[in-house]
């Protein structure tokens, strides 16, 4: 009897609250759904108390949410997207975000300069930002690695992975190899040559950071060109591991958020975008290693900085590619490299 | 058939066709438009790249030595299964099945325990004195793991088929004056060969759309179909390319489909039992 009455109770109370939390209103926002429980503690539940606003996620990797948002172009039911770079300046293209009209943005002048404008015409907002270094084991290799043009060293040979073509940071591999030997974004000629010299010697090109993080832990990898998100799960592996910011530079990839066209809510939209670059949002992310800010004034603890791409230093090496160009040779980029790289 | 039959066959036949066959066809007509024309240009395309040939062989390549590998080690197996005891065959036909119920990723991740420059295999090499050898990253791991992963494929068939086969087939061959050699070609292997079309059919379609263990085991360096189709959907978002490859993936296993009953068929012939 008791556990009858038990359940009826949780039952009422279950139509209760259900029916109280869907009197808020509702915006919606694609995103990837890593960190789900973080994310919902620092931002889900501080928006509905602050905007008595529900957030309703449409999860799932860049090219899915892309392709979501292509279908529902007509008559979207989501207001805001976050993509990375090159599916950010597709989404551009496509005209499925339309320009932020940052004086509703109190937050915004917070911001670093790359951060206000990555994409051109105000079409989206750097929420996070993280760079591309190079990890390599410190015990196992004697003299440091400090270039790009180390990783084609004599005694590195075999011993190195490096991201696959159709890996967020493929492109900028390409053309940080080029960068390393002469070349540039423009003339990567002598990175793909560069490339296919080095290939056979490669363990293997990654396609997830999981994998690269199992990879050195197997002794197969002793360097290898790293997304600095990852650096914490390297960490993990109790290895002596070293993160080194390249000479040529670090390239630095910025996520934007931006607000779709023709978007339902638009007023909440602009809210969840401030949100998202408060003080307060931002620093919480940092502390719990989920975003790296890309305002100037969050303050964390060494150990936490350490894992984020943070700090004066740390943000004054940092290069920015030209997505919009990149888009354009991506599948040009893409095929050669399948011809020449791959076997 | 009696008229109430087609009855039962309706609902099977509803969701095949609005879940299969309707999404099949509209991919099959699409890949031959691009930008508001009829056109042959992918698949064009597709046939002229060099990396799509060397993709398109190793897949076909692949696929032809597993199913192989899965008949050579499988038919034994199987045979010994469907004579053990009915106790030793349920735990050894767990065993088969096992592989099919881990997650692909724990069970690719380790083979990389195994076959790795520091795993178990290279490990025994040193112990012994060897130089250590480059497994991972292979043709060879990728056939491996196929090989392991589809193996249940195969066996299931064919242990169900030698169940029913009627015990006192082969005593009364013997009785009859046939060989060992005589009772496998004649009797045993005519009343297998359709579970040996299914495992062997099962298998191929199995490889040529696999992607999770190839792409691990064989790294993305080596190109298969499924890594191009994957490349061309995720991260190009050409649909119409991707479309080319899934319509290549599918007409090879139809073709495939086709050849192994031709082969097999043969093994069927009246020579056998009548």
């Amino acid at each position: 009897m008791h556990k009858l009455a038990k359940f009826v109770k949780l039952a009422c109370f279950l139509v209760v609250t259900t029916g109280l939390t869907s009197t808020f209103a509702q915006v919606a926002v694609s995103t990837w759904g890593f960190n789900m429980d973080l994310i919902n503690e620092h931002i889900t539940d501080t928006f509905v108390e602050q905007f008595e606003t529900e957030i309703l996620y449409d999860l799932g990797n860049n090219a899915d949410r892309l392709t979501r948002l292509q279908l529902r172009s007509d008559n979207p039911e989501i207001s805001v997207v976050e993509l990375a770079p090159t599916f950010a300046i597709r989404a551009m293209r496509e005209g499925l975000i339309e320009p932020i009209d940052t004086s509703r943005l109190s937050n915004y002048d917070a911001l670093y300069d790359w951060a206000q404008d990555p994409l051109g015409g105000n079409h989206g907002i750097g929420f996070t930002v993280y760079s591309y270094g190079i990890v390599y084991r410190t015990d196992l290799i004697d003299e440091p690695i400090t270039s790009w043009q180390d990783l084609w060293r004599e005694d590195l040979a075999g011993r190195v992975s490096l991201p696959n073509v159709t890996t967020t940071q493929g492109l900028a591999t390409i053309v940080m190899a080029s960068q390393a030997w002469g070349g540039d974004a423009e003339n990567p000629d002598v990175g793909f040559e560069k490339l296919a010299e080095l290939s056979d010697d490669v363990v293997t090109f990654y396609a997830r950071s999981s994998e690269l993080v199992s990879l050195f832990q197997q002794g197969e990898v002793w360097a290898a060109p790293v997304l600095r998100f990852a650096w914490g799960s390297l960490l993990d592996t109790d290895l002596p591991l070293a993160w080194v910011a390249p000479e040529e530079g670090s390239v630095g990839f910025v996520n934007t958020v931006s607000i779709i066209s023709g978007a339902p809510n638009v007023d909440s939209a602009y809210d969840y975008i401030n949100h998202r670059l408060s003080q307060e949002v931002q620093s919480r992310l940092a502390m719990d290693i989920v975003d790296s800010p890309t305002r100037a004034d969050i303050e964390v603890d060494a150990e936490t900085a350490e894992q984020l791409t943070y700090g004066d230093t740390e943000m004054s090496n940092l290069i920015f590619l030209d997505y919009d160009y990149l888009l354009d040779v991506e599948s040009d980029w893409i095929e050669r490299w399948n011809e020449e790289i791959a076997q | 058939m009696p008229r109430w039959a087609w009855f039962l066959i309706l609902p099977a036949t509803i969701v095949l066709v609005l879940a299969f066959v309707l999404p099949l066809s509209l991919l099959f007509v699409s890949s031959f438009f691009a930008e508001g024309g009829f056109t042959f240009a992918a698949y064009a395309d597709f046939a002229s790249s060099s990396a799509s040939q060397r993709a398109y062989l190793r897949t076909v390549r692949i696929a032809s030595i597993v199913t192989l590998g899965t008949i050579v080690l499988g038919y034994p197996a199987a045979y010994a299964i469907s004579r053990v005891t009915m106790r030793w065959r349920v735990l050894l036909i767990a065993l088969i099945i096992l592989p099919l119920m881990t997650n692909p990723v724990a069970r690719t991740f380790s083979w990389l325990v195994i076959l790795g420059r520091t795993g178990l295999i290279n490990n025994l090499l040193t112990t012994i004195g060897l130089d250590s050898v480059r497994l991972l990253y292979t043709e060879g791991a990728m056939i491996v793991g196929l090989l392991h992963l589809f193996m249940p494929l195969m066996m299931l068939p064919l242990v169900s088929a030698f169940e029913n086969i009627p015990n006192d087939v082969v005593p009364a061959a013997q009785s009859l004056g046939a060989s060992q050699a005589q009772i496998f070609v004649r009797v045993l292997m005519p009343l297998t060969v359709e579970g040996l079309t299914i495992g062997a059919t099962l298998v191929f379609t199995g490889c040529v759309t696999a992607y999770v263990t190839p792409a691990i085991l064989g790294g993305s360096r080596r190109l298969m179909l499924s890594t191009l189709l994957h490349q061309r959907a995720s991260t190009m978002l050409d649909w119409s390319g991707a479309t080319v490859v899934a319509v290549v993936m599918f007409l090879t296993t139809l073709l495939a489909m086709v050849i192994i009953q031709r082969l097999l068929g043969f093994l069927h012939s009246p020579r056998g039992l009548t």
